[in-house]
């Protein structure tokens, strides 16, 4: 017996020991840390029923927003709509592109001052177009030498702008005259009168002749546009013209297109949002309130419509018989207009009384689920078994 | 209830831990259920070696016996030593034997029938010290996880009173007082099972080393019927 004693006490603490030691705390579950969130109980009647969609569209079993054109999904999206970016805006048909001129104006407003012959003129629409130039300047008060470049730069970039009307018209002659004078009152002015530089001038005034390709398409411009958009623009470069000397510093500065078409704002105004469906769009309205009208919605309505009809009596059987009467409501609660018969019994008198009804209990005063014009047509199915 | 308090749930869930947040009632039958188990498994090794040591002892005295060697010098040898199974019982026989014919036995059926006495005699005691102690494992077998059930019932009880305290439902709470509580159970089953299983196994070994017990104790008891025959009518 005493061996088994001692073997067995033996054998009990070893296995203790070793329960101890391998069964020691069991790891934590990996649970997910689940917040709990307040579930709040809101009595049907409270909330108008309601689905995404659209407001003209088929009724269908499964409620589906407004289609869209870009498919593409954008992620956590939650209006519907064509943009890029989640806008609160509805959509609506594009505006039509409206011809672009105010970008086409400052541009021509250089050309104009030779044929005016005012000097003063010429110099805010250069200090406009040379956007480059602003950071540069401040360094070649001390370096003549950069400054020619960028005189060069403003003659080229009115090209673009007035290309596509100037290019048949000009004539060889003009273009001659034409090239010197822009050159030599754009580029010394700027230079001569900022920086105050007696050789900046000189060396101005030999870049314009350095650069062949611009000559022919400023003159032209000035030519034709002078009538439309020199009306527009001389006001405020004669007001300037004055202020010359200070001004294109500042509108230098501020001037930049590169900094505002990236502050642009890209989004679609009337894109509405990112959400994307391909799905046919269904009955609803823009925001989303629920499912449809509830059951006991439906059934509230029902019973009511039930007390206010009277079944014709005589005649045909009218067990059988179904009628469903389509109307519409108010934001006031009332009846818009005549109910209409949605799908006919094929009984006239049948349908007229369910017709009828609805009237009847419109003017005793109906009580519709709270609408807020989010769900403002109903259709009734009335079929004496149910009703009664 | 204000005295009940929750321990804290984290890290408290090895079995030592859970042992000592324990009730003293739980605590009291987690501790007679680990000596309960430890005094099983001492039955269990003291059993199977003394049955081993039987086995073998009945074949090494079945091999002598049927050797053909004289049964008086047999029993001269085995008079002297302590002896255990068969040999007991033909100690028992002979001893009875020789009794009867030092007085000179009057009645042969008297005589078979004493040694026959003698030898039951002697084949019980050995029966008795074979099963011995196996009625423990039986017990323990059936009431163990009884018990651990009453322990784990009132670490319940206990716990769900504490929560009660706490005013707090949350699972991290229930917990841990379940878990202390089935601690118990677990300890029962623990004893519980193995108890069950040495006790058929034993109780099976036992059953048949009495059977060969008997079955020798039938057969000497005819030897010696026979030997009665030839010697008593002689002198009678």
């Amino acid at each position: 017996m005493k061996a088994g004693l001692t073997t067995s006490v033996v054998l009990h603490a070893s296995l203790l020991a070793v329960g101890l030691v391998t069964m020691s705390a069991p790891s934590a579950m990996q649970v997910e840390n689940v917040e709990s969130f307040p579930v709040e109980l809101v009595p049907l009647s409270e909330v108008p029923q309601s689905v995404l969609g659209e407001r003209k569209a088929e009724k269908a079993e499964k409620p589906a927003p407004v289609p869209t054109q870009r498919p593409d999904v954008v992620a956590d999206a939650q209006k519907v709509g064509n943009n890029s970016v989640d806008t609160d805006a509805p959509i609506t048909p594009e505006a039509s592109p409206r011809p672009v001129e105010p970008s086409a104006a400052p541009p021509p407003a250089p050309e104009p001052k030779p044929q005016d012959k005012v000097a003063d003129e010429a110099k805010p629409a250069p200090a406009k177009q040379p956007e480059p130039k602003p950071e540069p300047k401040p360094e070649p008060v001390e370096q003549p030498a950069p400054k020619p470049e960028p005189v060069p730069e403003p003659v080229p970039k009115p090209e673009p702008v007035k290309q596509p009307e100037p290019k048949p018209e000009p004539t060889p002659a003009p273009v001659q005259e034409a090239k010197p004078e822009p050159a030599e009152e754009t580029t010394p002015d700027p230079v001569a009168e900022t920086i105050a530089q007696e050789p900046a001038p000189t060396e101005a005034v030999q870049l314009p002749n350095s650069a062949p390709a611009p000559a022919a398409r400023p003159d032209p411009a000035p030519a034709q546009q002078t009538a439309t958009k020199a009306s527009e623009t001389k006001p405020s470069t004669s007001q300037s013209s004055e202020q010359a000397a200070v001004r294109p510093k500042s509108d230098e500065k501020q001037f930049s297109t590169d900094e505002i078409t990236a502050l642009l704002n890209k989004a679609k105004p009337s894109g509405g949002g990112a959400k994307r469906s391909t799905e046919q769009a269904a009955l609803g309205a823009k925001k989303t309130t629920g499912q449809t009208l509830s059951q006991s919605d439906k059934a509230a309505l029902s019973s009511q419509l039930g007390d206010c009809w009277t079944i014709p009596v005589g005649g045909v059987e009218t067990d059988n018989l179904k009628v469903s009467i389509r109307f519409k409501v108010t934001q006031a609660g009332k009846i818009d207009g005549r109910p209409t018969v949605e799908t006919s019994s094929g009984n006239r008198p049948f349908d007229e009384s369910a017709i009828r009804a609805v009237q009847k209990c419109d003017n005793q005063g109906l009580k519709l689920p709270p609408a807020n014009g989010e769900w403002d047509q109903f259709v009734i199915n009335f079929d004496p078994a149910e009703m009664f | 209830m204000e005295n009940l308090t929750l321990v804290e749930p984290a890290a408290q869930l090895s079995i030592w831990a859970l042992f000592w947040q324990a009730g003293w009632v739980v605590k009291l039958v987690m501790i007679g259920l680990l000596v309960a188990s430890v005094w099983t498994w001492a039955i269990i090794v003291d059993k199977l070696i003394s049955y081993g040591r039987m086995r073998s002892a009945l074949n090494r005295f079945e091999q002598v016996f049927w050797s053909g060697q004289s049964l008086e010098e047999l029993y001269r040898t085995l008079s002297d030593r302590k002896t255990t199974g068969m040999a007991s019982i033909f100690i028992a026989a002979m001893r009875e034997w020789k009794k009867s014919f030092e007085k000179g036995a009057k009645s042969a059926l008297a005589l078979q029938t004493r040694i026959d006495k003698a030898m039951d005699l002697a084949l019980s005691r050995e029966m008795e010290r074979m099963e011995s102690r196996l009625g423990f494992l039986a017990t323990i077998g059936s009431a163990a996880p009884f018990i651990g059930l009453f322990g784990t019932v009132v670490g319940i009880m206990t716990s769900f009173q504490a929560i009660a305290g706490s005013k707090s439902t949350n699972l991290a709470v229930v917990a841990p007082g379940i878990a202390e509580a089935l601690l118990a159970t677990a300890i029962g089953l623990l004893a519980a099972i193995p108890a069950v299983i040495a006790y058929n196994k034993l109780s099976t070994d036992a059953s048949k080393l009495a059977s060969r017990m008997e079955g020798f104790a039938d057969e000497f008891s005819a030897i010696l019927s026979r030997q009665i025959d030839e010697k008593v009518p002689q002198r009678a």
